[in-house]
């Protein structure tokens, strides 16, 4: 699903030029579930957000489901984002001045879709998701648990093949942590892609496998072979 | 989708009341401000346009240089209407108009009179041209017949009632019995014979039906046929010079010519002015009613634009400042699938929102600024709240400047990268700073611009009425009409001159603040040539004319009663004598007469010449004058010893109601009829100040929110300099000096343009103001002065919160 070669990031200000990655190679396959790893600053965001397709790399090729993504402009990837890719963060980023229902109606809306279509699609995650009950609420209503599982039940009312998830637990407290990751394995295990950005060894471990990164390179690759074994 | 931006819009501006306060109101009053403005240019333009046939209706105008005196007349000679329509075939119709001012007005059993304030006597053809119809009476024969007169609604109404005024008889003056032909509905207010009530026949009046062709005392309206070109008309005016102009003067200038005239260096021009532009464009020696001006008209234009400019800069910068707090929802939508062209729909379609809100918020505010508005620019304008055409330019004027203040923000917030601002909360990515800093010396350069424009106004007006116009108009009450009282006028002098709180009386109804006029040319004692000819004002006045005014004599001496030839002598001003070339010691003796081309012309032997006094307004310089003993008994002029001025009116009026019992007692003081002269600028002068006021509200909301969302920013920086040791005043002194900077530039910029504006302003006085350096000084320390009020508030808010808040927020 994910073939990336060569992948080179830079950052530019005045004086000086900053490597974020250098040649990263790394293919991800689809169903896989893969936690990506390091010390801050070695480049883990930024290639979660090329592979999110929320920035462009400098040099090398990201080749999304068959299609190249370097080089695109906004509004093509964009489009590719649309329906294909869920985002989960750290801090939820859900839009305060929306309901919950309404935060996760929103990709539906941007795809188009109409509002019967909708209501059943929200609904039907809301409920999967525990949070039916909030709908009619704000997010600074909520925990953070539940803000998080709004969040997550956004990034996959569309159904998207990928889901892109940065230290979803960061915010949170262990046991809405593991309530989250347990709800990532789920997805995962009906199907979903899911690159996850943690800090946690813990969360870790929910992965197939962790990419270790550090100055910007992949350092080791290692793979879990007992799943879920931390639970 | 639309549904769910309104929404989201909505929510937004209620999660954020400073905001959405600062935003909408700063945008109301300037399109409040707008509004009115429009609304009062639109009514400047309205004026003469209701008049049928408006675009065919013509006045001649006349610019005369003679005599040494330069006239930019309004009216012609009596004989040129019916020469114009004998002459030019393109003419449909001619109308004359003679003013013939105030008149006292009765019905002849009654004991009373009534002021009529605007009489005019007409031609007949005057409603056939202006497209007139009478409420009763015959259209074609009003003002026909001698002695007849036509009335407006109102004035039919103060004295018959309309139904039964038709054929009733008025006594005008207590002389002249008159009878009423007609009643015509009042003048609209937008009409340049909006203050007139009384139209006595032309056709009655002696002095129009002379060959006088240089007394220049008729308006003259001619319409134009409707396939007619003006300038075909207008090119071939000028031939009336020689037809019939020349010949006339040759009476008194034996083989004048064209060219001789040209060569003296005088002249006499013919122009016309289309009625609809008499009210913006025409500023003449006289006019039917007070005119206003194109230039009042394009500086209300730009302070109205200003005011929505500023209104609409305070809306972007609020909008871009407050755009850290929605950089992350536009990175959520982003990352959801949002493309730029949603989400500029989405900023702009908010900005709508807050532009519709203040809508109805600036209809509020006009509303209730309305009252004041009229009674600051003298006029009465109503909200047309039934038009459908009002309504449709309000809806797509508030539409555009939405769009055009929302676009921007829309612009500048649709950019923000998702990956950005969703890690780090926004704030390194948002920046926009260089252009908010740019609009904000825009608005404070115009606030400064107008802060200068009213000091310099008002300055000048101070300036008008505090100089030294050459006489004492302080403690002098005039009253008017004292003719009606006939001839006991004497005695009453006498009486009130008899009063302890009296010091001096003169009778005349001359008087250097507005009251009669009359020029006429004159020449020294055998030089009779045109050349030589002293066109200049002569006043009929009495022996206490100038002690009672505080005049000075610099050569000569005043009207004695002891010399009884002092009837022929004349005191002239000191413009009079530098005209005759004389100087003042010289002039005394010589002889002057203004019958030129009579068989035995009077002579009149200079025994004095008065310094120069403002008779006219002081945007004029002071003409030639001459003063003549006579008996002229328009108006008396009191001046009253220092005291209880009331007390001193009633026993001048107990003495006017023993003598001239149904006489109407109308006094005034002379200071008020002087500051008649300048309503104009006191007008302009207060519209400034209100509109500056308000561009510099606008411009302090939009600092104070900068200011708050700038404290906010830097919450982080203020905490950790708190924490390394700062001191409050430090921190404030960091806060406030940023904006000051901004401010200074402002300072910088409008200081040359003011003082260059209000210079050219400043040009068409004769008698004007310096701008002094205080001025310019004065207007950049208000300007400093009101910044730093607006933002040192919230810089001393920031200043001194608890450094362990501010740290956590991060």
């Amino acid at each position: 699903m994910i073939q990336i070669q060569n992948l080179k990031k830079s950052f530019r200000t005045e004086e000086v030029e900053t490597l974020a990655l250098n040649n990263v190679n790394m293919n991800i396959a689809e169903g896989e579930f893969a936690a990506i790893m390091g010390p801050s600053g070695c480049g883990k965001s930024t290639l979660l957000n090329i592979i999110g397709m929320l920035d462009n790399p400098t040099e090398g090729s990201y080749q999304f489901a068959g299609h190249e993504v370097g080089g695109l402009k906004e509004r093509q990837r964009t489009q590719l984002r649309k329906g294909n890719l869920g985002f989960v963060f750290q801090s939820f980023n859900l839009i305060d001045e929306l309901t919950v229902y309404e935060n996760v109606e929103l990709p539906l809306i941007y795809l188009k879709m109409n509002k019967t279509e909708r209501r059943e699609k929200v609904k039907s995650v809301l409920e999967r998701m525990k949070i039916a009950h909030r709908e009619k609420h704000f997010p600074q209503q909520l925990s953070g648990g539940q803000q998080q599982r709004v969040a997550i039940s956004r990034a996959v009312v569309t159904n998207p093949k990928l889901i892109l998830a940065d230290e979803p637990t960061g915010n949170l407290d262990s046991k809405n942590g593991i309530e989250v990751m347990n709800l990532l394995t789920e997805l995962n295990q009906e199907g979903t892609t899911i690159v996850m950005v943690t800090h946690s060894d813990r969360d870790s471990h929910y992965a197939h496998r962790v990419i270790n990164l550090f100055d910007g390179q992949i350092v080791t690759e290692s793979q879990n072979r007992a799943m879920g074994a931390m639970l | 989708m639309f549904k769910n931006h309104l929404k989201i819009a909505w929510r937004s501006l209620k999660r954020q009341p400073f905001f959405t306060f600062l935003n909408t109101f700063g945008l109301a009053v300037g399109m409040a401000g707008g509004l009115l403005i429009s609304l009062y240019i639109y009514d400047e333009f309205s004026y003469d346009k209701m008049f049928a046939d408006a675009d065919r209706i013509y006045r001649i105008n006349a610019d005369i240089k003679f005599g040494g005196s330069i006239m930019k007349g309004s009216e012609v000679g009596a004989p040129m209407a019916a020469a114009i329509k004998r002459d030019f075939p393109q003419i449909e119709s001619v109308t004359r108009i003679r003013d013939r001012g105030g008149l006292l007005i009765r019905k002849p059993e009654a004991e009373a009179n009534t002021k009529e304030s605007n009489v005019a006597f007409a031609d007949s053809t005057f409603f056939k041209m202006f497209g007139i119809d009478l409420l009763v009476g015959d259209v074609t024969s009003a003002l026909t017949e001698p002695n007849t007169l036509v009335l407006t609604k109102t004035a039919a109404e103060k004295h018959f009632g309309i139904q039964n005024a038709l054929g009733q008889q008025l006594l005008l003056n207590n002389t002249d019995t008159y009878t009423v032909a007609g009643v015509i509905p009042d003048f609209p207010k937008n009409s340049f014979l909006r203050d007139h009530d009384v139209l006595m026949a032309m056709a009655g009046f002696n002095d129009a039906q002379q060959m006088l062709w240089t007394s220049h005392n008729y308006f003259t309206f001619v319409k134009l046929l409707p396939e007619a070109d003006i300038a075909d008309f207008q090119a071939p005016l000028q031939s009336m010079l020689e037809a019939y102009i020349l010949p006339y003067v040759q009476q008194f200038y034996p083989g004048m010519t064209a060219e001789s005239f040209a060569a003296s260096g005088n002249y006499l021009k013919y122009s016309t002015i289309a009625l609809t532009d008499i009210h913006l464009h025409s500023n003449r020696s006289s006019e039917l009613s007070a005119n206003s001006s194109i230039q009042n008209v394009y500086i209300l234009s730009f302070i109205g634009l200003f005011l929505i400019l500023l209104a609409s800069i305070n809306f972007m910068n609020l909008s871009t400042a407050h755009s850290l707090k929605r950089a992350k929802e536009v990175g959520i939508r982003k990352t959801l699938g949002s493309n730029k062209s949603e989400l500029i729909r989405q900023f702009l379609i908010e900005s709508g929102l807050i532009s519709f809100i203040s809508l109805l918020l600036a209809l509020t505010i006009a509303l209730i600024a309305l009252p004041f508005f009229n009674d600051l620019s003298g006029k009465s304008i109503a909200i047309p709240f039934t038009n459908f055409f009002f309504w449709m330019i309000l809806l797509v004027a508030v539409a555009f400047l939405g769009l055009f203040s929302g676009s921007y923000p829309a612009f500048f917030m649709s950019r923000f990268v998702a990956a950005t601002v969703l890690k780090g909360g926004g704030q390194s990515s948002v920046g926009g700073g260089k252009i908010r800093n740019s609009l904000v010396v825009f608005q404070f350069a115009i606030s400064v611009f107008l802060i200068i424009g009213t000091l310099v106004v008002f300055q000048q007006l101070k300036y008008i009425q505090s100089k030294d116009l050459g006489f004492a108009k302080d403690q002098v009450l005039l009253i008017d009409d004292t003719f009606a009282v006939g001839n006991k006028l004497l005695s009453i002098k006498e009486e009130i001159q008899q009063l302890g709180q009296v010091s001096s009386v003169t009778l005349t109804g001359y008087m250097p603040t507005p009251s009669y006029r009359n020029d006429n040319s004159f020449f020294k004692e055998g030089a009779t040539e045109q050349e030589n000819a002293l066109q200049m004002q002569n006043w009929v006045v009495d022996h206490d004319y100038l002690s009672t005014l505080n005049m000075q004599l610099i050569a000569g001496r005043n009207f004695d009663k002891r010399y009884p030839t002092d009837s022929t002598a004349t005191i002239l001003n000191e413009s009079a004598v530098a005209r005759l070339g004389m100087a003042p010691e010289d002039v005394l003796g010589i002889r002057i007469s203004g019958d030129l081309g009579q068989e035995s012309p009077v002579f009149y032997t200079v025994i004095g010449v008065v310094k120069n006094f403002h008779f006219a307004s002081l945007r004029e310089d002071i003409g030639a004058l001459g003063l003549f003993l006579g008996s002229s008994n328009g108006a008396l002029a009191i001046k009253l010893k220092a005291g209880n001025f009331s007390n001193a009116i009633g026993n001048i009026e107990n003495i006017w109601n023993r003598m001239a019992p149904g006489q109407l007692f109308n006094y005034r003081f002379m200071e008020d009829s002087f500051n008649t002269t300048y309503q104009a600028e006191q007008k302009l002068g207060r519209i400034f100040v209100v509109f500056t006021v308000l561009s510099i509200l606008i411009a302090c909301l939009g600092l104070f929110g900068l200011a708050a969302f700038n404290a906010e920013k830097r919450t982080k920086e203020i905490g950790i300099r708190k924490v390394l040791g700062a001191s409050v005043g430090q921190i404030t002194y960091r806060l406030t000096t940023d904006f000051l900077r901004l401010v200074g530039i402002a300072v910088l910029i409008s200081l040359p343009l003011g003082w260059y504006a209000m210079s050219k302003w400043l040009e068409d006085f004769s008698y004007k103001i310096e701008i002094g350096w205080w001025v310019l000084a004065l207007a950049a320390f208000l300007a400093g002065a009101i910044a730093i009020l607006t933002v040192g508030y919230q810089s001393i808010k920031a200043a001194s919160i608890n450094p362990v808040k501010s740290l956590r927020t991060e």
